[in-house]
């Protein structure tokens, strides 16, 4: 190849180059006037290509030589050729028909498939510019296929061939010849078509700034005008770069020719003396197009600068960066009311007319055809006047890149509408701002991509680094196992299908999803939140490393959340999107609002309401749909209104499983059979008036346990003084396991200052634990239940029947320090604290477990005889109505009346779990101080009225509490005991009186008196009483064996002798 | 894809348990905390079939519970993709197919369906069915289907399928 390149050189250089700089004139110059000549000079070539083979070899070889230049030099660079072609003959015609025949013959043998591009462009290009023609020819690709065309200019007559050429390409530009050259690039190693020192050097040459190309001209017609005589110009090319202001180059081989050449041009004048050779490795840089700086891409929108169409909005169809022009597709501005063709002597020319400017129209072939104008067919487009317009009525336009703006183009809705109506999509997108640095994408480094353009194009791989719009990966190829580096728009997102993916733009932002299908430029992928299927682009999409579950909230608004979209209307969020929400509305429809058109959430965590059979559903139960549009399906309520309900099921597919029914037409799940016995209750419907962690809320519902004690206590708040000061624990709800200073309390809550964050908070003091020791409020209300007993507290008394069974687990904390210290304390509790603590306790001893670890642990049983005999609220009510302890009746205490009986009998543990009595617990009463200070106080009694010693046969003495008076301080005995209610045979009456427990003592033993044990472990055992020891008795017991106490004394009865 | 995996658990048991029975109770516990259970890692824990260690139990300062750490072998079931598994209709609509492979759900999706089978939304009940009517799939039915990517909480496992390849469709 170079070899024949050298020999080609210098053929050319010892020949004259009138042909080539003839070339060069028709290039720069208007390109429509030589059309027609090189077309038939064409012609006459292909006539005489079959006739000399042997030159056709040579041909070839230069030109793929040619081909090189061309493709370093963009513009200028035909003229190698032409000089290979000037060579072998003076005349250029002549020269080229030989040349040509030469090739084609070498043609003919080669494959015909592509003749007709070939003589596509080849023609095209006579018609544009006559120096692309000469080099064309010789491509190596050209050459194959010329063949046919040769055919075809056999067959035909030149001038139709002519024409027919001249107006199907009558528009079509240097590009598509370029377009060729690339691809022959393909075949020829570039390397070798580097310039050499074998081949001319190119000289740069000052000219003046301006004439750049008009010097190009003038050396042209200097070159024309020697070219014949003694010493034609020897230079090879005069090359005038249009980004290149203020030099020319010329190429020669020696200075001295470039020197003659340039000798008399007046604009070189100031590169008269120096002449600067470039160096050989440079040229190639001398020739380079640089890229312009605006990236433009197909799909952009730019405007045009100057025309017809000057400031239309256009589409960028494709570009040629080579060619430094693209095309574009525009709305054709075509003047209809000036006639064509046949016509157009019909109308006088009129010169207003013809300045204004047409109007933005698509193309519209009957008003053309109306005005005479020629349609003609090419593929899918219509060709007129030299432009294509597609069938939809655009118009495709080449345009040379100085001619758009493509940097801040927006294009204005109006005039995107028009491109709209057209199937295609319109992609909005323009070409962004090019402020240097911007980052134009959204990829990231784990991104799987695809190479969408250029030579890797469809090449896979992974993103590794990210350097502004450069994007480095690995590319996931064999052969390839070093990064690349691309720029961001050569690249594209890729997915497969089962990708679980993120939405991070668009109208689904934020969305998670799984992706069920991949197509060229959408993903549908299904939602993991709301079930549905999404189309969304993949450059909106990013592989989802955590498998998120996507979004579920905007501002504060959560999916799922029951929202008011009017005063009337409620409904749930089933999606959230963007910038609004899709809310299903209880009439069951989807609406689409924004945040600012709902109101607000609405809390439903308490609401109830009935199902079809009456049961009380709530939030979170689950139910079945037995009626109405969603017959059939089950689920979760989530939220309540009014008859509404708002269930969610996972069958459900619409609304993110959200479906909303009338409460009606619900059945709660496995029947409601817990709720049923609420029922009964009045006040029911609110959970709350029943919740044990409201004890104070309940306004007027006897029922409950809280109640009763408001009864007593009155509902004035009054300030608990008691517990101000004292470090507490909080021991349930959200602060739980925090301890405070309680600041302030009333009735039902307490203000605690956190001792680990510096806050005060109001918690309801059920949920309080003293750290001091007392149960905050227990202690209090507990040692006013002793008070109560007395007389004087008799007011208060009822507050305690609902409090009892707490009592058998307090006792035992209370005894040692506390009793005392609460016995002066009681008369200020009892109706404050007691509530509180009522609530708290009654419901939970029972039923808590813990409670019964509790008393494991505490070994209080003792305490829970005590309970029962505070607990014949019960049973006292109904025997002794209108007594003193008539409020008794109302007390809910109904709750006990089941142990009473239990009391009542033969076995003194009242409650299952309260296990038996023991002793050992006991053992504290005596212990409590409580119990020596009993003389003191009509209290002291009380502990042994709480105790449950009652039993048969012993000696008893009725006590100053009793109704009637005439039967206070007798003695009697205990014949049975029934329900809290002891049958005492009163020896002085002579008769049996019943008389509720409580007001009962017993009677205590003196020395040698029988005597029973009435509390204890050895409880019911018998004996004498051997001898009183301070509080101890001793005590012998029966049973034979010598067997020897020492007992309490208050465990001891006197029994009857 | 099942597996015999060994796993460890740890069961916090209340205080009111202790006795005779403990042990039992804790088996008993760990049944039922972790069989039906699901993993990222491990998927869905299907069953115990031994417990290989009981650990020493800790109490739990404060609160009287006890730790057990447990060693015990399960068989689990962890879906992956490309797996071919048998599944059984659950819903069908004009989204695609809904399905249940055991204890994962597993969606089909419309793209995923052959093209000749289409959506038939007035049969009752509602199926996709060939032309001819050849193949019909409706609720209950049993398919094969590949899974073609899983979705993995933490606490639950979602599949989505594909009816396109070979002999995959209803099991007749």
């Amino acid at each position: 190849m170079s070899d024949s390149e050298g020999s080609m050189y210098s053929d050319a250089e010892s020949g004259d180059a009138e042909s080539e700089v003839d070339d060069n004139i028709g290039s720069e110059e208007e390109m429509s006037s030589p059309k027609k000549k090189r077309n038939i000079i064409l012609s006459e070539d292909e006539d005489n290509d079959s006739d000399s083979a042997p030159k056709k070899k040579k041909r070839k070889f230069s030109g793929s030589g040619e081909e090189e230049v061309v493709e370093e030099e963009e513009e200028e660079d035909y003229d190698e050729e032409e000089e290979d072609e000037d060579e072998e003959d003076a005349g250029r015609r002549r020269k080229k028909k030989a040349h040509r025949g030469f090739i084609l013959d070498e043609a003919e043998v080669d494959d015909d498939d592509e003749e007709e591009d070939e003589l596509d462009w080849e023609e095209g290009a006579a018609d544009l510019m006559e120096r692309k023609s000469t080099y064309e020819g010789p491509t190596a690709k050209e050459l194959e296929s010329n063949r046919r065309l040769h055919d075809l200019m056999n067959s035909q007559n030149e001038d139709e061939i002519e024409a027919y050429y001249r107006q199907k390409y009558g528009d079509s530009s240097a590009m598509d010849r370029f377009g060729e050259g690339e691809e022959m690039s393909d075949e020829i190693t570039q390397q070798g078509l580097l310039p050499g020192v074998k081949d001319p050097n190119l000289w740069l040459v000052k000219c003046r700034i301006g004439e750049e190309r008009q010097t190009a001209l003038q050396l042209m017609r200097k070159f024309i005008a020697y070219q014949f005589s003694e010493e034609p110009m020897q230079i090879k090319s005069v090359i005038a770069k249009e980004s290149l202001k203020g030099y020319i180059y010329i190429e020669a081989f020696k200075q001295t020719h470039v020197k003659q050449a340039i000798e008399g041009i007046g604009s070189l004048r100031i590169g008269q003396w120096t002449q600067m050779m470039v160096p050989i490795k440079e040229m190639t840089d001398c020739l380079k197009v640089v890229k312009e700086s605006a990236q433009l891409k197909a799909k952009s929108w730019v405007r045009l600068k100057r025309g017809v169409f000057k400031d239309d909005l256009a589409q960028v169809d494709y570009v040629e960066n080579s060619q430094n022009a693209c095309h574009l597709k525009l709305l054709p501005r075509i003047d209809y009311t000036r006639m064509r063709g046949v016509m157009r002597n019909s109308q006088p020319d009129n010169q207003k007319q013809k300045k204004r400017r047409p109007a933005q129209k698509l193309f519209n072939v009957d008003q053309v055809k109306q005005i005479g104008g020629e349609i003609t067919n090419d593929g899918d487009f219509l060709i007129f006047e030299g432009n294509k317009y597609s069938r939809s009525g655009f118009l495709f336009k080449t345009f040379v890149m100085s001619a758009i703006i493509a940097e801040g183009v927006k294009p204005t809705l109006a005039e995107l509408e028009k491109f709209e109506d057209q199937p295609e999509s319109v992609n909005i997108e323009t070409i962004p701002d090019k402020i240097a640095g911007e980052i134009t994408h959204n990829f990231v480094p784990g991104d799987i991509v695809e190479v969408h353009e250029g030579e890797l194009i469809h090449l896979q791989g992974k993103i590794i680094s990210i350097d502004g719009n450069k994007i480095t990966m690995i590319p996931k190829h064999e052969d390839l196992k070093d990064p690349l580096e691309f720029p961001a728009h050569e690249l594209k997102k890729h997915f497969k299908t089962g990708d679980h993916v993120k939405v991070i733009g668009g109208k689904y932002e934020g969305d998670t999803g799984l992706i069920v299908r991949v197509e060229d430029d959408v993903v549908v992928l299904f939602s993991d939140l709301t079930m549905h299927e999404l189309n969304v682009r993949p450059k909106d999409l990013q592989l989802c490393a955590d498998m998120a579950t996507g979004v579920d909230s905007l501002g504060q608004f959560q999916f799922g959340d029951l929202v008011h979209l009017d005063p009337q209307t409620v409904g749930v969020i089933v999606r959230l999107e963007k910038e609004n929400f899709q809310v299903l509305s209880m009439h069951n429809k989807v609406v689409s609002v924004k945040p600012q058109g709902i109101t607000k959430k609405k809390d439903t965590r308490h609401a109830v309401a009935l199902d079809s059979e009456n049961n009380n559903v709530a939030v979170k139960d689950i139910v079945k749909v037995v009626d109405g549009p969603h017959s059939g399906l089950d689920g979760e309520i989530k939220h309540l209104y009014r008859s509404f309900a708002f269930l969610l099921s996972r069958k459900m597919t619409d609304n993110g499983g959200y479906f909303v029914c009338k409460t009606r037409h619900l059945v709660m799940a496995g029947g409601g059979s817990k709720t049923n016995i609420q029922i009964g209750t009045p006040g029911f419907m609110s959970p709350r008036l029943a919740s044990p962690a409201h004890p104070g809320s309940g306004g007027g519902g006897g029922a409950t346990p809280g109640r009763g004690r408001g009864g007593g206590g009155g509902a004035a708040i009054r300030r608990d003084r008691e517990l101000i000061g004292q470090t507490v624990r909080i021991v349930q709800g959200p602060f739980k396991g925090y301890i405070g200073i309680v600041k302030d309390s009333t009735d039902t809550t307490a203000r605690v200052e956190l001792h680990s964050s510096c806050k005060t908070i109001s918690v309801d003091k059920t949920r309080l634990s003293s750290l001091t020791g007392a149960r905050p409020g227990g202690g209090g209300g507990r040692t006013s239940t002793y008070g109560a007993r007395t007389p004087v507290y008799g007011g208060q008394t009822p507050m305690y029947g609902s409090r009892t069974p707490m009592y058998g687990s307090q006792t035992p904390l209370q005894d040692g320090s506390r009793t005392p210290h609460y016995g002066s304390q009681t008369p200020q509790h009892e109706g404050s604290m007691t509530p509180g603590r009522s609530g708290a306790w009654d419901p939970a001893n029972p039923n808590t477990p813990n409670r019964t670890s509790d008393f494991d642990y505490s070994l209080e049983d003792s305490v829970s005889p005590a309970s029962d005999i505070l607990s014949p609220g019960g049973p006292f009510t109904p025997q002794t109505p209108g007594t003193a302890y008539s409020p008794y009746g109302a007390s809910p205490s109904s709750s006990f009346q089941p142990n009473s009986p239990h009391l009542g009998g033969s076995s003194p543990s009242p409650l299952g779990y309260q296990a038996s009595p023991s002793p050992a617990g006991y053992g504290y009463s005596p212990m409590t101080p409580g119990a020596p200070f009993t003389p003191q106080t009509p209290g002291t009694a009380l502990d042994h009225s709480n105790a449950d010693w009652h039993t048969t046969d012993i000696e008893v003495r009725i006590r100053e509490t009793h109704e009637e008076a005439n039967l206070i301080h007798q003695t009697g005995v205990i014949r049975s005991i029934s329900g809290g209610m002891c049958s005492v045979f009163l020896p002085d009456e002579d008769k049996v009186v019943n008389i509720s427990c409580e007001h009962l003592e017993p009677v205590q033993p003196e020395k040698n008196d029988k005597t029973k044990v009435i509390l204890g472990e050895e409880r019911e055992a018998t004996g004498t009483l051997l001898s009183i020891d301070g509080f101890e008795g001793v005590i012998k017991l029966d049973g034979g064996e010598k067997n020897i106490k020492m007992l309490p004394i208050r465990f001891l009865c006197k029994m009857p002798s | 894809m099942f597996y015999h995996v060994s796993l460890e658990h740890e069961i916090l048991l209340h205080p009111r348990y202790f006795g005779p029975n403990l042990l039992n109770i804790v088996k008993q516990k760990l049944f039922t905390e972790v069989e039906g259970t699901c993993t990222g890692k491990y998927g869905f824990v299907i069953a115990v079939t031994t417990i290989d260690n009981i650990g020493a139990g800790i109490i739990q300062p404060s609160r009287g519970f006890v730790v057990y750490p447990i060693k015990y072998k399960a068989i689990v079931f962890r879906p992956f993709k490309g797996e071919v598994l048998d599944a059984v209709v659950t819903q069908v609509n004009k989204v695609g197919l809904f399905t249940e492979i055991g204890p994962l759900s597993c969606f089909i999706s419309r793209h995923s369906i052959p093209a000749d089978m289409e959506f038939d939304p007035d049969s009752n009940p509602q199926c996709y069915k060939t032309k001819d009517e050849d193949v019909v799939i409706q609720q209950d039915d049993e398919i094969r289907i590949k899974i073609v990517g899983t979705r993995v909480d933490a606490k639950d496992i979602f599949a989505i399928g594909t009816l396109m390849d070979d002999y995959l469709g209803l099991i007749s």
